[in-house]
């Protein structure tokens, strides 16, 4: 009994630290430390951002921004679309349709075509991230996603962003999605590459000092620190349960550990007749304990390794749209697991063996 | 054989306390059992041969008195002390036989073995001969759950013999028992007090039983009421 509820508790616990670990991993790793993102002044995110497409053209002649292997400066005007998309479980949900440049992929990390190709501008086709390909109706290799009641992309490519921010959208050409939402005169953000730290300086005061930009130019790493707010969240609720979940495992593994001492009172007297000391029965019964334990926590985290293949949505309260995440058994995970483990091993087994220690020889040898 | 003390009880009492009351259960007992001697004791319930036994066995303290054994005072020895003496000095062998369900007749021989400094091939020799000498070194592997009564018994003998104590003390060791393995239970006591020595103190309420030790003692009410050599040892003096 104990080992199976060790074991549930354990899962339960690192499924749920296991999903805060994946949307957290999914904002560290989205911003590269000289990569910088202009907003309006004043927008915390880019869905609530928005400036002229014109100022975002004159941001391009810069000097200090870097430019790719192929001398592409490394410079991207991004406009954002939220509509709302069928679920495969034929729910609703907003999802982020990322109106993007050419640099746009090069400015994400491990971003990868893994099926089909890019889209071509004006012909109306996106490319998905493969995780949130499985979760929407029409968001397969081929398929047609209807974005609300006025917008539908083909799907040509499905690809994969390193587990970043980016596997949580759609990404069609920016001059399409403009003319679909007539929105062709606007941007939301601005994504770019600064050369180098000096340069990230530079370009940084005179976006948002010159009288020609006004903007808000904030590093893309410090821009995803904050968007926590769903993991902070999760993270809450997740901590709370676990600790709900572990004072509950702790009572049933100090409920196995009584009984165990009551039934085996006979042979403690007996051990402790034969010339075992107190410390002796207390280590058996405490180690007996952690054994248990641990043998459920080791199953509990066999049970939750199959989740590492999904992903899963959930609610970004920034953007209010879905975020896809993969579940990650980290090492925080790990950490967690292994402290929960313990926690219930000892504190349970604790106050059973102090019992056990504190029988009388004569009395435990008279109990049948 | 040897003829020295091997225990010696002087004014011993005990008391229990029951809430508010202190119900006596020895009263100033005297008592000298020679080195080698197999002594029973018996007398109805409550008249205090268990309680005997634990003083003597060091499993309880007198309430005031000397309980010596081994030339050893008990009552001047801690808690730690005394449980280090019992593993050195006695072994025990219990009405119910008391194995460990889960270990294995060698490893519940092997388990006071768990407390010296004997490797692990010494002390499976030392199992070896233990369970040889009670006639089962063919059932090492088995659970006591596979073993009858009287098997159970002969495994608790071998647990008690195995660190070769001063002294072997067994309450009821055939109250569980059919005749026959009783009369095996008892024959393997009478052997092991005639060829290795060992002094055994015997609680029983069994007159047959009774019958094989050396000197039996009556105990009623705290006291004792008689003290009978049946068969004396040979080279010893009554």
């Amino acid at each position: 009994m104990t080992v199976i509820g060790t074991a549930a508790v354990v899962a339960c616990s690192c499924t749920l630290f296991g999903m805060v670990e994946g949307l957290r991993h999914a904002q560290k790793i989205s911003g590269d430390p000289l990569d910088l993102i202009i907003l309006r002044p004043g927008a915390d995110t880019e869905t609530t951002s928005g400036f002229d497409r014109i100022k975002a053209d004159e941001l391009a002649t810069l000097d200090g921004i870097a430019r790719d292997e192929n001398g592409v400066l490394l410079f991207a005007k991004e406009q954002l679309s939220i509509p709302v998309v069928e679920r495969s479980n034929g729910s609703r949900a907003n999802i982020i349709v990322r109106g993007v440049s050419p640099a746009s992929a090069k400015l994400r990390p491990k971003f990868t075509i893994v099926e089909g190709r890019d889209f071509e501008p004006s012909k109306g086709e996106c490319i998905v991230s493969k995780t949130l390909a499985k979760r929407f109706n029409g968001a397969n290799l081929g398929g047609i996603l209807r974005c609300g009641d006025k917008e539908s992309y083909r799907v040509v490519g499905l690809f994969t962003a390193g587990g970043s921010a980016a596997e949580s959208e759609v990404w069609v050409d920016i001059k399409d999605l403009g003319r679909n939402n007539q929105q062709e005169s606007s941007v939301n953000c601005v994504q770019l590459r600064a050369a180098g730290t000096e340069e990230l300086v530079k370009l940084k005061t005179t976006i948002e000092n010159d009288t020609r930009f006004k903007l808000a130019a904030k590093r893309e790493s410090d821009y995803f620190a904050a968007q926590t707010r769903s993991s902070t969240f999760l993270q809450f609720f997740g901590g709370l349960i676990a600790v709900f979940l572990t004072f509950g495992a702790m009572f049933a593994a100090a409920n196995t550990m009584y009984s165990a001492v009551s039934t085996r009172t006979r042979e403690i007297g007996t051990m402790r007749a034969l010339g075992f000391g107190r410390m002796d029965v207390l280590i058996c019964f405490l180690g007996e304990s952690i054994i248990l334990c641990a043998m459920g926590g080791a199953l509990g985290l066999l049970a939750t390794l199959p989740l590492t293949a999904l992903s899963f949505g959930t609610l970004n309260f920034d953007t209010f749209t879905e975020t896809t995440v993969n579940f990650r058994l980290g090492p925080t995970v790990m950490i967690v697991a292994v402290a929960m483990t313990a926690a219930m091993g000892i504190l349970g087994g604790l106050f059973p063996a102090i019992r056990a220690v504190r029988l009388q020889v004569i009395s435990a040898l008279r109990e049948v | 054989m040897a003829d020295g003390l091997a225990i010696e009880l002087r004014a011993v009492t005990k008391q229990y306390k029951r809430d508010e009351f202190t119900v006596p259960v020895l009263e100033s007992l005297d008592l000298v059992v020679r080195e080698g001697e197999f002594l029973a004791l018996m007398g109805p319930s409550g008249s205090g041969k268990t309680t005997l036994l634990n003083l003597i066995a060091g499993l309880d303290y007198a309430s005031s008195g000397e309980v010596i054994v081994h030339g050893q005072d008990l009552g001047r020895l801690s808690e730690g002390q005394i449980t280090r003496w019992r593993a050195n000095n006695v072994g025990f062998i219990f009405q119910l036989y008391n194995l460990i369900p889960v270990l294995t007749a060698f490893e519940n021989v092997e388990l006071p073995l768990l407390l010296t400094n004997l490797n692990r091939k010494r002390r499976r020799e030392n199992v070896m001969t233990a369970l040889r000498a009670v006639g089962l070194s063919e059932r090492e592997d088995h659970y006591p759950r596979q073993l009858s009564g009287g098997q159970e018994q002969r495994v608790a003998i071998a647990r008690a013999i195995v660190t070769d104590p001063y002294l072997l003390v067994a309450d009821e060791p055939t109250g569980d028992l059919d005749r026959k393995s009783a009369e095996e239970i008892l024959n393997l006591l009478e052997q092991l007090n005639s060829e290795f020595d060992k002094t055994i103190i015997m609680v029983t309420h069994d007159p047959i039983a009774a019958q094989k030790a050396h000197r039996l003692l009556h105990l009623d009410k705290g006291q004792l009421i008689g003290d009978v050599v049946q068969v004396p040892r040979l080279g010893a003096a009554s």
